[in-house]
């Protein structure tokens, strides 16, 4: 575990210094954009409550991803189940009004039922058509994003507004501000402690890690695949959405907003890819990445930097972890197996210079 | 002829991280004999030729070929240098004909990279009458034999030119026809100049085929000697390092109510081929019935429909008296254990830790593994649970958060096989347990094995359910194994599976490998006589309520 962890700090910091020396290359102030990337985005107040507010659709896909990915479900449908999401809540906003107590956690509800059944719809194809989810998911996206645009170009479109967007949701579904941190950071974590909960601790979470591991042992052990699949699908679909329905429900805006949600499906797929589809890295992994965006920002502002240099460093940052994590342990693999080959060449020789022909030498284990 | 034709000196592999696979080995090919080597699994012959063959690098040592130093970096080079092997898993195209798959990678070309078919055909089919290989070029490999598409493998190498052919278990994948046709084969290249190594573990194939043997045992060389006037018994030695029969100390059986049984189990696959035909079969409380037969002949149709992991298409299956044709693993699996075949495919997940892989069912079926909350595992639970596994299997492991694949086979077999006998089960599935096992492993598993069985006199008949004996008490087991050693050593029955049936019942003592082997082979067909004791014991166990045939 620890040894996990330092490998991933080196790949981390191996690729910070790789970004330095990209940003050098490119006649940039190198340190100084540094410094006011991390200034931006963790030596504020302000900075952290911007760090924190942008790890929340983070954290949730993330644990999308690494649900689906640790159990052996190819769930790349988080863009579709994130719109879709986002686009139930939206509807369940305009369309009840009550008092917040009631309506905030049935908004939750509805963004974790809408994105279960988006992921469960490439379930059900699985189980009933044997189609491969990583397809199904994907295409699913497509029509995800039309149909949302659809409605918000059409049967929901605000008709005061010029560009496609909803009206704007009952301040009931609204999620309280406490100076500038969003309601929506907290049950996000609240989601992934119940995330944690079953992915480390319970006997499903068991099953879906062996799952993921070896499908076989997993049927012969008598785990039953085909509802664990299943299971996952939604699992992990039901996050996305949650993602979804908290930008409806946090934020300013409390609308469906053409465009919405830019990349933080996507982010979340490479965030639990670095993370190795653990649970706790997948957190971290989000507040790291949350805090290269939002620092990017005051970095633009600072040293003339654009803040697509987020992307580039994000990037950077997949390639060296991961890259760390496979080559760190070949060579060390490796490394043992030399040193085992030379101690056994060692250990004969010594037998030989000894005694000739002594048969039974220095053994192997 | 060259007596020092090919040179191995010293060769040691390492396979990363810790595996000594190669133990300096020393290994001289005299030029145009045939030279075997002989081994138990594991013992690096096909390391060594796959090092030879420029397959895997070498962590050190020399290889010379006439007297001058070599070193293959890929198979190509190596047939570019006269040595071809072929493997036990074919390298063909099944839809090409038998000439394309010869020609392939090595196409006769012409100007502008036209195929010059006309002169490489005839060239195929010279080698073809030449070396007796009675292949029609123009037939689809996929239409072809398992032992024509063996011999398509060595006519690719020959049309490449090589002197040596190195055969790796070929005898694995073929009848006892096609073994015999091999051989003839075989002896022809010979006759011819080609030099042969024959990789096997089976003794009298080496014996009949062989100039040279030599023996392996643990990544080293054991002996090479002359096959002049050697018995079995002389190589089986070498082979396993002590006289092989080691006796297990097996009280005798006593048997008690019926635990398991088949009845009338078919099953066809999906390529429409029956691979069960009809198979009943009872095993009774303190006893061990072992199935033997060459690999293939429904063993794995059979261990899959007993597991669940098949559904059973005809035919029924009964557990302690409890119908569970058509009932899930699970629930299967609290009447049942079941030691898989392949314990990296189906026994393990490698990646994950000691713990994972031994509460593997467990969870489910273990209260005690539970923490408050009966959806949550207590991870400290789980870890004394391991713990506990660990110290009572003698496992040797550095603690219980190493992942299993840092374990050594024999080892890693241990935790397999203990998570399984922790189980308060009456009905044990053993599939190969040894497989693939070091052999103090192996003694420590027979053990386990026969203790399982247990010799208590009629235990406490406590069927159902939810079985309260101790672990000790007397379980029923069913060992398919494909040593027939092991079967001799352990089983207190053994039937014979051939071709989806279950050919003969026959009991150790009063039987012999070679009654069994012909079996085995078909050479004798099943005789009425045998078959009173299994149906007397099925009879006996048939509620009239469960008479009802099953068919999907």
């Amino acid at each position: 575990m620890s040894k996990n962890a330092l490998t991933a700090l080196a790949g981390v910091g191996v690729a910070l210094l790789a970004g330095l020396v990209i940003l050098w290359a490119q006649g940039y102030p190198a340190l100084p954009s540094y410094a006011a990337l991390f200034s931006y985005s963790l030596f504020s107040k302000f900075a952290i409550v911007s760090t924190l507010n942008k790890a929340t659709p983070l954290v949730l896909t993330g644990l999308s991803a690494a649900v689906g990915f640790g159990s052996n479900c190819v769930n790349l449908g988080q863009p579709g189940q994130f719109l879709i999401g986002a686009m139930a809540v939206a509807g369940f906003g305009i369309a009840c009004d009550l008092p917040a107590p009631v309506m905030i956690p049935l908004a939750i509800m509805v963004a974790l039922a809408a994105g279960a059944l988006w992921a469960g719809i490439a379930a059900g194809f699985r189980r009933r058509f044997n189609m491969d989810e990583f397809i199904t998911t994907l295409m699913l996206n497509f029509i995800a994003d039309y149909f949302t645009l659809y409605l918000i170009s059409g049967p929901m479109w605000d008709r005061a507004t010029y560009s496609p967007m909803t009206k704007m949701t009952n301040p009931g579904s609204w999620l309280p501000m406490w100076d500038g941190l969003s309601a929506a950071f907290v049950v996000s974590c609240v989601a992934f402690v119940i995330t944690w909960v079953i992915w480390d601790r319970s006997k499903l979470g068991y099953e879906w890690r062996v799952m993921g591991q070896n499908s076989v042992f997993a049927r012969v052990g008598g785990c039953p695949s085909e509802a664990n699949f299943t299971r996952a699908m939604l699992l992990s679909g039901a996050l996305a959405g949650l993602a979804g329905g908290l930008m409806i429900m946090g934020g300013m805006q409390h609308r469906f907003v053409k465009g919405m949600g830019a990349n933080y499906a996507w982010d979340g797929v490479m965030i639990a890819i670095v993370a190795a589809n653990g649970m706790v890295p997948t957190g971290l992994y989000a507040l790291f990445f949350a805090a290269i965006q939002t620092g990017a920002m005051g970095m633009e502002l600072e040293t003339a930097v654009p803040s697509e240099f987020a992307l580039v460093l994000q990037a950077i940052i997949v390639l060296f972890v991961v890259a760390s994590r496979e080559s760190t342990r070949l060579l060390i693999n490796n490394l043992a197996a030399n040193l085992r080959a030379r101690a056994a060449a060692v250990g004969a020789a010594r037998e030989r210079g000894r005694g000739e022909g002594g048969e039974r030498g220095a053994s192997g284990h | 002829m060259d007596d020092h034709f090919i040179e191995m000196r010293s060769l040691i592999k390492v396979y990363p991280p810790d595996t000594l696979a190669l133990d300096h080995v020393d290994l001289t090919i005299k030029e145009g004999e045939i030279h075997s080597l002989i081994g138990e699994n594991g013992a690096g012959k096909s390391t060594l030729m796959k090092v030879l063959y420029g397959m895997i690098p070498a962590s050190s040592g020399e290889i010379s070929l006439r007297g001058r130093r070599v070193r293959y970096a890929s198979p190509r080079e190596a047939v570019a240098a006269g040595i071809g092997m072929v493997h036990q898993e074919f390298m063909l195209v099944p839809s090409y004909t038998i000439y394309e798959n010869v020609i392939l990678g090595a196409e006769p070309v012409g100007r502008l990279g036209a195929l010059r078919n006309a002169e490489a055909r005839r060239r195929v089919q010279s080698l073809i009458d030449r070396y007796g290989l009675n292949l029609n070029i123009d037939d689809r490999v996929r239409d072809t034999s398992v032992g024509a598409q063996q011999k398509v493998e060595i006519l690719k190498l020959l049309y490449r030119d090589v002197d040596v052919l190195i055969m790796d278990e070929p005898t694995a994948v073929l009848t006892p026809q096609e073994t015999g046709e091999l051989f003839r084969r075989l002896h022809d290249l010979n006759a011819a100049g080609k030099t042969i190594i024959f990789i096997s573990h089976k003794l009298d194939e080496v014996l009949e085929l062989s100039d040279t043997i030599t023996v392996m045992r643990r990544g080293r060389h054991v002996a090479t000697l002359e096959n002049r006037g050697l018995g079995k018994a002389d190589l089986a030695r070498a082979m396993v390092g002590r006289d092989v029969v080691f006796s297990v100390d097996k009280p005798p059986a006593h048997c008690g109510d019926v635990v398991f049984e088949a009845r009338d189990l078919s099953y066809m696959d999906a390529g429409g081929r029956l691979r069960l035909d009809g198979v009943s079969l009872a095993v009774r409380r303190g006893e061990i019935v072992g199935i033997a037969g060459v690999e293939g002949n429904g063993q794995f149709e059979l261990v899959q429909l007993v597991t669940g992991l098949a559904p059973v298409q005809s035919g029924e299956v009964k557990i302690c008296g409890r119908d569970v044709t058509g009932v899930p693993v699970i629930e299967r699996r609290k009447l049942m254990c079941y030691v898989p075949q392949d314990r990296k495919a189906s026994g393990s997940a490698q990646k994950m830790s000691l713990v994972d892989n031994a509460i593997m069912t467990h969870h489910r079926l273990n209260p005690r593994l539970e923490s408050g909350w009966r959806m949550l595992l207590g991870p400290g639970k789980c870890r004394r649970f391991a713990q506990n596994l660990v110290d009572t299997f003698g496992v040797l492991a550095p603690n219980v958060d190493t992942p299993i694949s840092s374990l050594s086979g024999g080892n890693q077999q241990k935790v397999v096989v203990g998570r399984e006998f922790l189980f308060d089960a009456d009905f044990v599935l053993l599939d190969q347990p040894t497989r693939g096992v070091d052999v103090g492993s192996v003694e420590f598993i027979q053990r386990e094995i026969i203790r399982k069985r247990g010799s208590t006199e009629g235990a406490t008949a406590n069927m159902g359910e939810n079985a309260t004996a101790a672990a000790a008490a007397a379980a029923g087991c069913l060992l398919i194994s494909a040593d027939l050693d092991e079967l001799f050593s352990l089983a207190d029955r053994i039937l014979v599976m051939h071709r989806g049936r279950i050919v003969a019942d026959l009991a150790p003592p009063d039987t012999t490998r070679e009654e069994v082997g012909e079996y085995m082979l078909g050479v004798r067909e099943s005789q009425s006589q045998h078959w009173p004791r299994a149906q007397a014991a099925s009879a006996s166990a048939s509620d009239p309520g469960g008479e009802e045939a099953r068919a999907k």
